[in-house]
Order: C-alpha cells, then structure tokens, then sequence
C-alpha cells in the first residue's frame, strides 16, 4: 500500500506557480511544481512557513488559482475553472479540514454536515441520512443537535471531518488538522483520517508542519522555497491509536 | 440553501445592531407612510363633504369669455398645468368680479330646456338689505334672493315651517339669522322687515354650517322678485341647477351652454360643476401630498445608507463565514443572494415596524380631529415595495463585496 499507485493519478500538477503581487514586489510561492497523487494516497505536505505548502493546498482545493501550469483532477483540467464551475468541485469532490476547523455557530452539527450537500443541491432527505451516517462514522451522532459552541476542540474537529467525507468526496485536503488540539484530540483525529483513508479508500493530503503527523501518511512530500525538494516514502509510518487498520508500516 | 433562514439567524444574533439599523428604514418608512395616508384622508374627507354637499350641482356663474374652456380643460385631468395655473389664478374669487348677464330668462330657459338631465333650477340674487325684528337687528345677516327648490338643492332642511306651498311671498331665516331676530323663539308666523317692509317668517332652518360660497346659518332668504326689487338690478348672481344624478352633470352642463349660449352671444358665463371645483381642489391636495412625500422620502434614503453602511462592515466582520462557506462549495451568487436578503429583510422589517407606528400615529390623530386618517392598501403596498427596493439597492453593494472574495483569501485573513 505505501508503494505509489500507477495509472491515471487523481490529481496532476504540471508546472503549477503562484505569484503573489506584481513585478519587482512579486513573491513566487510556488514555483514549478510537478506532482502526482493517485487515488487512495495518503501524503503528508511538509515544510517549514513559508515554504508555500499552505498555496499548495489551496491550489488542489480550489481555493486560488494558479498563476500559470495544469492541475487535472481525474482526468479533467481545472486551473482556470470559472467561478462557480470551482465551486461545484468544492465541497462534493473537494473537500476540506482546516486548523480553525470553521463550523458555522449559527448551525448544529447536523446542519453544519449538510452544509456543503445543501450547497450541492443535494435533496434534504439525501442529505438528512448522509449526515447521519458521516456524524456516526465519526461517533458523534448523539452530538448531532449540539451547536459548535456546546462541543470540544477534538469533537468539533471531528464534526468537522464528517462534513468533509459526507458528501463522498474523491480528494479530502486537511491543513494542520491537528494544529489547534491537544495531543489526545489530535491522535483520535489522525486516527480517524487512517480509517477513513482505509475503509473508503478516501484520498488524504494533510498539511503540516510536524513530523510526525507526517508520519501518520504514506509518503511525504516536502517542500521550501515553492518547490518539491525531496518525495518519498514513509517507511516507519505511525499508526494512531484506535486506526484499526494495517499495523505494519 | 434556505437564505431566508441564515438571514433571519443573523439579524436575530444581533439584535441590537439590527434594530438600530432598521430604525433608520423605521423612520423613514414612518414618514412616507403617515403622509400619504394623512393626503389620502384629507382627500377623502372634502371628496365626502362635496358628496352630501351634492355631487350632481352645476353652478352657473358670469365669466368673462373664455373662462369656460379653461375650467373645463382644468377639470378633465389636464394636468399642464397652464390651464389649471390660470384658472386657479383667477378661480379665488376672480368670476366675482365680472359683472352679470344673467336673468330670471336663463333660468326659464334652463327650465324650459325640459332636459331629462336637468332636475331643478334656481336663481341665486344676493342683496344689500337690512333684516330687523322691531328693535331687534341681525348685522351678520346676508338677503338672498332664490325659488323654493333653492333649499333641497343645497341640501338645507327646514327645523319649522317650509315652502312647500311655493315661495312667492315671505321669508326664510337661517338658523343663526332666527336666533338673532327671535331669541325666544316662534319665529314661524312673525314678520320681519326687510327694508322697512313687513314680510311674514315662513319657515326657519336647521343649522347646516358653513358652505363653500356661504353660511346658510346667516341668511335670510326672500323670493327672488323682492329681492331684485330691493336691489333694483335686473340681474341675478348665479343659478344653481341639479342634474338628475352624477351621471347626468356633464350632459346637463352641455344642454345649459347650448341654450344660454344663444341668449349670450358674448359667452360671459361658465357652467361649473361640483366635480369641476373638487377635481381642482385635489389636485391641488396631490401636489402638496407629493411634495411633503418627496421630503419625507429622504428619510428614507437615509435610513437605505445606514443598511448599507452596516452591511459593509458585516460583510468584513463576517469574512471567515464567507470563506468557510466558500470552501463548502458556496458559489458567488449563493453568496450575494444570502446577504441581499438578509439587507432586504432589515429593511423590510424596519418597513412593517414603520407602517405599524404610522397606521397607530393616523388612527389617534385622526380621532383627534375627526378625520379618518387610516393606512390605506396603497399607502402599505407603497411601504413595503419601497423598503425592499432601499434594501435591495443598499445591499448590492456590501453582498457583491462578499460574494467577490476569493475562498483562499477569506479563510486566511486573521
């Protein structure tokens, strides 16, 4: 499993550069990347600030555009996605776990889980049984009436994450999940992304900036300076207690 | 994605700010709406005094040539303004001063048109004359000179004795005029003098109040032969015809100038009607309605500027939201749509709030001064379509700002 998949790879980067600014006070903060991620990936995302890991990442989400270079999802070029074409993509096939984890207050944590179905047009009915099922798999359904501020860091992450599987989403992009947990919180939460990633075979690209999050993926993409400077294999890969998958690295 | 309900969350969450802001829209709404209910009633009330007033009157007045087509072109919603702007110049009071042309003839004429649309006529003879019960006098009392169906014309009912045998002799004392000349009473079958002569009191009127062209309550009402005789004139002030309903007004009004017209080759006359002089006096209302609206409307404007203002600075308050809602897979217009409503709602909230007060403020004065001052379906439709489009037009700004934010830089900013 920790061999990289060929074949048709989900995402595809090919020259991808992000420029901030323009002429002498432009910043390059990404600069050239080449890179593929097949699907069911693991990877890890790492490098120090500024190394523009964060870019990248909302370059694969469709959060920005790129300056110049193709990004194929499955097959289909989305660099220069209009509008609402990006947003289409997002939150159905991309979707998102963020450090500020991001629940909407005004909402509980069922409607917070239909928000991106709703957005998607998905009918209400659909959408009811999908949160039901995401917020279970996370084991919060007895949470799911409870608004963000009623519920822990670790549990409103969790909500957080089933937002993001429950609409079955082919690429889950998560930056710095863990950042803002305690180390408790963030093993259960990284736990749950191996699950996830073994049960459904769900594509996870994480962001961070410790290694040892890292070492909870399958490979490790590390960049500096906007660019790939070393991709490898993981070959000591952590498994967090209560993943009840693979338990050799 | 219901907006309706993320908007109603939001103005709910911040009650305080929310309330201040649709204050502005309050007041406004407030303003516009009390207005035109209060034109509205006002309008109504003269167009209900002119109905028990009669409806179906033509009054026909000495004119100098030409003052006919202009009253008419006034009267038929010409709105140039020309017209209405020279008749209103010299209508004051400015026939008055012509002199008469018109005789006890035109009246037979009138009446001898045998048109179905003619139901009664009267000649109207005012004279200088001096009213007297022995040692008492009536200084406020005007002689009028008319025939018996004068009265039911003007709507004026007798309290005791009447004319119904015919009006060819004696007089008829209006309430105020009775009272001066007979403070105790039993005025019917007395005499008064008129002039020195000695004419028997054959009737007395109940009050009616004053009257545009006069006060009833202070007349004295004589034949109108005696009065001509008093006066020595030859001509009568003006003649007052019924027509035989308000549908009938314009075609007596063409009848009565085609015969006069003959008998007037000059033209010094007008046939006025009660819609004529009503029609005038509302457009004159309108305007004045319009104008005090129109000031009233930049209230308004204010409070759609005060929306805005505090949309603007939620829509930077509210980034995150808008990032996360983004990432969620939010598009644009989803966006824009969400905090459009939410501008329209505070707006159409700050409208109902507004129309409320408005409709409470008209019913309390109204008891005071005796005029129904309702909301009227026109003046609430007006409020409502007004505050949405003041939250409509005042909430493109601020939600296209929101809807304008590019995902990634919405959930980075701190």
């Amino acid at each position: 499993m920790d061999a990289r998949p060929v074949g048709d790879p989900l995402v595809q980067l090919r020259g991808i550069s992000k420029l901030y600014g323009r002429g002498d006070a432009a910043v390059r903060a990404l600069a050239e990347i080449d890179l593929d991620i097949g699907r069911g990936e693991m990877v890890a995302l790492v490098g120090p600030s500024g190394s523009g890991k964060s870019t990248l990442m909302h370059v694969l989400g469709l959060l920005d555009r790129p300056s110049a270079g193709s990004y194929r999802l499955s097959g289909q070029e989305v660099a220069r996605l209009s509008g609402s074409a990006a947003a289409r993509l997002r939150g159905s096939r991309v979707t998102f776990v963020f450090q500020a984890i991001h629940l909407l207050p005004s909402l509980t944590a069922a409607g917070n889980v239909e928000l991106p179905m709703a957005y998607a047009r998905l009918p209400r009915a659909q959408r009811r049984t999908r949160a039901r099922e995401a917020l279970e798999r996370v084991g919060l359904l007895d949470l799911a009436q409870r608004y963000p501020g009623q519920v822990s860091g670790g549990q409103a992450q969790r909500i957080a994450i089933a937002r993001a599987v429950a609409g079955g989403p082919q690429l889950l992009l998560a930056d710095e999940p863990t950042g803002a947990l305690d180390r408790r919180s963030g093993q259960t939460v990284l736990a749950l992304f191996q699950e996830l990633h073994q049960r459904l075979g769900l594509t996870v690209v994480t962001v961070t900036h410790d290694p040892l999050v890292a070492r909870h993926a399958q490979r490790i993409v590390q960049l500096e300076d906007g660019r790939i400077v070393s991709d490898a294999p993981v070959t000591d890969r952590l498994l967090a207690d209560g993943a009840d998958g693979e338990r050799t690295a | 994605m219901n907006a309706w309900r993320i908007a109603l969350d939001s103005i709910w969450h911040h009650k305080l700010r929310s309330s201040l802001t649709a204050l502005g829209v309050v007041i406004g709404v407030f303003a516009v709406v009390t207005l035109a209910s209060l034109g509205a009633g006002v309008r109504n009330y003269v167009t209900g005094q002119f109905n028990s007033f009669g409806a179906a009157l033509l009054t026909v007045t000495p004119a100098p040539p030409g003052a006919q087509k202009s009253l008419d072109a006034a009267a038929s919603g010409n709105r140039g303004g020309s017209a209405r702007g020279s008749f209103g110049g010299g209508g004051g009071g400015g026939f008055g001063s012509t002199p008469s042309t018109l005789t006890l003839g035109d009246v037979q004429a009138i009446l001898a048109l045998k048109s179905a649309h003619v139901a009664a006529a009267a000649p109207v003879a005012d004279a200088a004359a001096l009213v007297a019960n022995g040692n008492l006098d009536a200084p406020g009392a005007t002689v009028v000179g008319t025939t018996a169906p004068y009265f039911a014309m003007s709507n004026l009912h007798f309290a005791s004795g009447g004319v119904s045998a015919g009006f060819s002799t004696g007089a008829v004392l209006g309430q105020a005029a009775a009272a001066a000349l007979f403070p105790s009473g039993g005025a019917v079958g007395s005499t008064v003098s008129v002039n020195g002569q000695a004419v028997p009191v054959v009737g007395v009127l109940a009050a009616a109040g004053s009257q545009l062209g006069g006060d009833p309550d202070q007349a004295v009402y004589v034949p109108v032969a005696q009065a001509l005789s008093i006066s020595g004139a030859s001509t009568v002030s003006e003649i007052l015809v019924r027509a035989d309903g308000t549908a009938g007004v314009s075609a007596a009004s063409a009848a009565i100038q085609a015969a006069l017209a003959l008998r007037h080759p000059l033209k010094d006359f007008a046939v006025v009607t009660a819609g004529q002089i009503l029609s005038i006096i509302q457009s004159t209302l309108g305007v004045i309605t319009s104008v005090l609206g129109g000031i009233a409307a930049i209230s308004l404007l204010v409070g759609g500027i005060g929306i805005m203002n505090i949309m603007l600075v939620t829509v930077t308050e509210r980034v995150h939201e808008i990032g996360t809602r983004k990432a969620m897979g939010a598009r644009d217009s989803d966006i824009l749509v969400q905090f459009l409503v939410e501008s329209v709602l505070l707006a159409l909230l700050g409208g109902v709030i507004g129309t409320a007060c408005s409709g409470l403020a008209g019913s309390i004065v109204g008891h005071a001064v005796n005029v129904p001052l309702g909301l009227t379906a026109s003046s609430v439709s007006l409020a409502l379509v007004f505050s949405v489009a003041v939250g409509a037009v005042f909430g493109v700004l601020p939600a296209l700002n929101a809807a304008r934010l590019m995902p990634a830089v919405a959930l980075r900013s701190e």
